[in-house]
């Protein structure tokens, strides 16, 4: 089995906010959701990872503003998953509950072991 | 590995987090503890995905939303500073434990003041499910089939009163005279579900649910557990024990004299009677007293024919002069009708200028039991018209459909 690296990332949509947020019952259900997913493909799932914080792209360059936007804007968690090729990571990355969803993506990176 | 939590759980917490935030910042600051309630419910979904949920959810939950609060208020108070020149607050302190009866308490304090009677009560109806119950505006309106708009409004408006009117409601204990009234919403609460053919055996499950669930917090003493509570208990508990079999399984639903008996949740009859005996006691003869009389009759009866439709009839004599309605009237008339035939229950209704009432569930009752009775009498024009009524008011196909079944289809 191949191990994957997937980064979720924050798409910048315009998307106008509806105000509230999801209800408590909402989040319940997307709490079995996930568990349920995860239930699914506990066998793949190798490192549930977890969100990640603001950061910084560090260089060699002069100009350390850069054209780099901060990390932060872009990624939100990461986790590590295994299967038998790309297509089978996505898979998993794309059956993920709130994923892959208007607003989010999943960047899915083979991770090379020697 | 996915530990399942009880149903309604985020649901429930959400209520009990607002509830004891509330107990800090003041009821003036209510919205500072739902966000706070909101934010924590929000990270456990995110880190109890990730890690498990922790050994003791709720006192998880208790802690991150206590933190959010504080850390908002620091905030405030610092921006504050800033514009006054006021001096720095104190340190803020830890979240302090909570102990299981405390919880309770805030509970029931909040439940007291959601039911202030200087709010309308269909507003009192909307904000006790909202902080107590922890639904959505979507999902309030969903249940309350009304629009979202609508519940927005009147839950606004019901905050901006509940500050101009509060200094901080919280620190008085619950009063027992508006005892009337948090017992009149949680009635409220249940009937719409109970009652309402607009949504969803679910939907309308939930909301009796809820009222039950208040109603036996109101049950425990030393405020709430009056006879009228136990009688109310009663009630909600016999009527629940008919919810599954009211609904025919295809969003329709099945009138009394229809439904499948054996369906009925014996258990709960049980309890009903339990608090029905409990209610015996005191002086007071209240209308939650004759409406679970009534439905002890009809839990009681092994048949639609084989009820007692006497003491039903006398009962809803009683409960009309204790609490006068259109509809209590038009169901004395149906049980009189039972008893001594439909001339006499007609004889009850007619003649008088009785409206339906317009904003709960089931005005169009009213025109249905009148066809019904006038087709009985042989009434046939009558019968027509108010059939015509009947139908041009139902609320949605499985009503119509219904209507149809019982009245008969047109005459041409």
């Amino acid at each position: 089995m191949r191990k994957f690296l997937c980064v979720q990332r924050s798409l910048t949509t315009k998307t106008g906010g509806d105000g509230e947020g999801p209800s408590p019952s909402e989040m319940q259900a997307m709490y079995a959701r996930f568990a349920e997913w995860q239930a699914q493909f506990a066998d793949q799932l190798v490192d549930m990872g977890g969100k990640l914080g603001s950061g910084k792209l560090v260089t060699d360059a002069a100009d350390s503003d850069g054209p780099f936007v901060e990390i932060k804007e872009l990624v939100g968690g990461y986790m590590i998953v295994s299967a038998e090729d790309l297509e089978g990571a996505i898979e998993v990355a794309r059956a993920c509950p709130g994923l892959v969803r208007p607003g989010s993506g999943v960047e899915v990176i083979e991770i090379h072991t020697p | 590995m996915s530990e399942q939590l009880v149903e309604h759980f985020f649901r429930r917490e959400y209520g009990r987090l607002v509830a004891s935030l509330s107990r800090r910042v003041g009821v003036r600051d209510v919205e500072l503890a739902e966000d706070a309630a909101q934010t924590a419910l929000a990270r456990a979904l995110d880190h109890w995905s990730h890690h498990g949920p922790p050994d003791n959810p709720a006192a998880w939950l208790y802690r991150v939303a206590h933190n959010v609060l504080v850390g908002e208020l620091r905030q405030r108070s610092t921006r504050a500073r800033i514009l006054d020149g006021a001096p720095a607050p104190d340190a803020a302190t830890p979240a302090p434990a909570l102990l299981a009866g405390e919880m309770q308490d805030d509970l029931l304090r909040m439940l007291f003041v959601c039911c202030d009677e200087v709010l309308p009560v269909e507003s009192q109806i909307v904000i006790a499910l909202k902080i107590l119950c922890g639904f959505s505006v979507a999902e309030i309106a969903r249940r309350l089939f009304t629009t979202e708009a609508n519940v927005y409004k009147r839950l606004t408006r019901a905050r901006h009163r509940l500050r101009d009117v509060l200094k901080d409601g919280l620190d008085a204990p619950p009063a027992a005279a508006r005892l009337p009234a948090v017992q009149r919403v949680i009635y409220l609460v249940f009937t719409e579900g109970y009652l309402s053919s607009h949504a969803q055996l679910a939907l309308r499950r939930d909301l009796c649910d809820e009222a039950l669930r208040l109603g036996q917090l109101l049950a425990e003493p030393p405020v709430g557990a009056t006879p009228e509570t136990e009688a109310l208990l009663a009630l909600m508990h016999f009527h629940a024990a008919r919810l599954s079999a009211r609904d025919d399984g295809a969003g329709g639903l099945v009138l009394l004299e229809d439904q499948d008996r054996s369906r009925w949740d014996r258990d709960r009859i049980a309890t009903g009677l339990m608090w029905l005996a409990r209610s015996a006691r005191g002086e007071v003869f209240s209308r939650y007293h004759a409406e679970a009389r009534i439905a002890a009759e009809h839990g009681l009866a092994e048949t639609f024919e084989a009820t007692r439709w006497d003491v039903i009839a006398e009962t809803y004599a009683h409960l009309e002069q204790i609490a006068p309605s259109p509809l209590v009237t038009l169901n004395r008339a149906l049980a009189v009708a039972q008893v001594q035939g439909p001339e006499a229950g007609l004889a009850i209704v007619s003649g008088r200028a009785l409206e339906p009432p317009t904003w709960l569930a089931g005005s169009h009752q009213w025109s249905a039991v009148l066809a019904d009775l006038h087709r009985r009498c042989g009434h046939e024009a009558e019968a027509e018209r108010y059939r015509a009524l009947a139908l041009a008011a139902a609320p949605n196909e499985a009503v119509r459909a219904l209507l149809e079944r019982r009245l008969g289809t047109a005459h041409d």
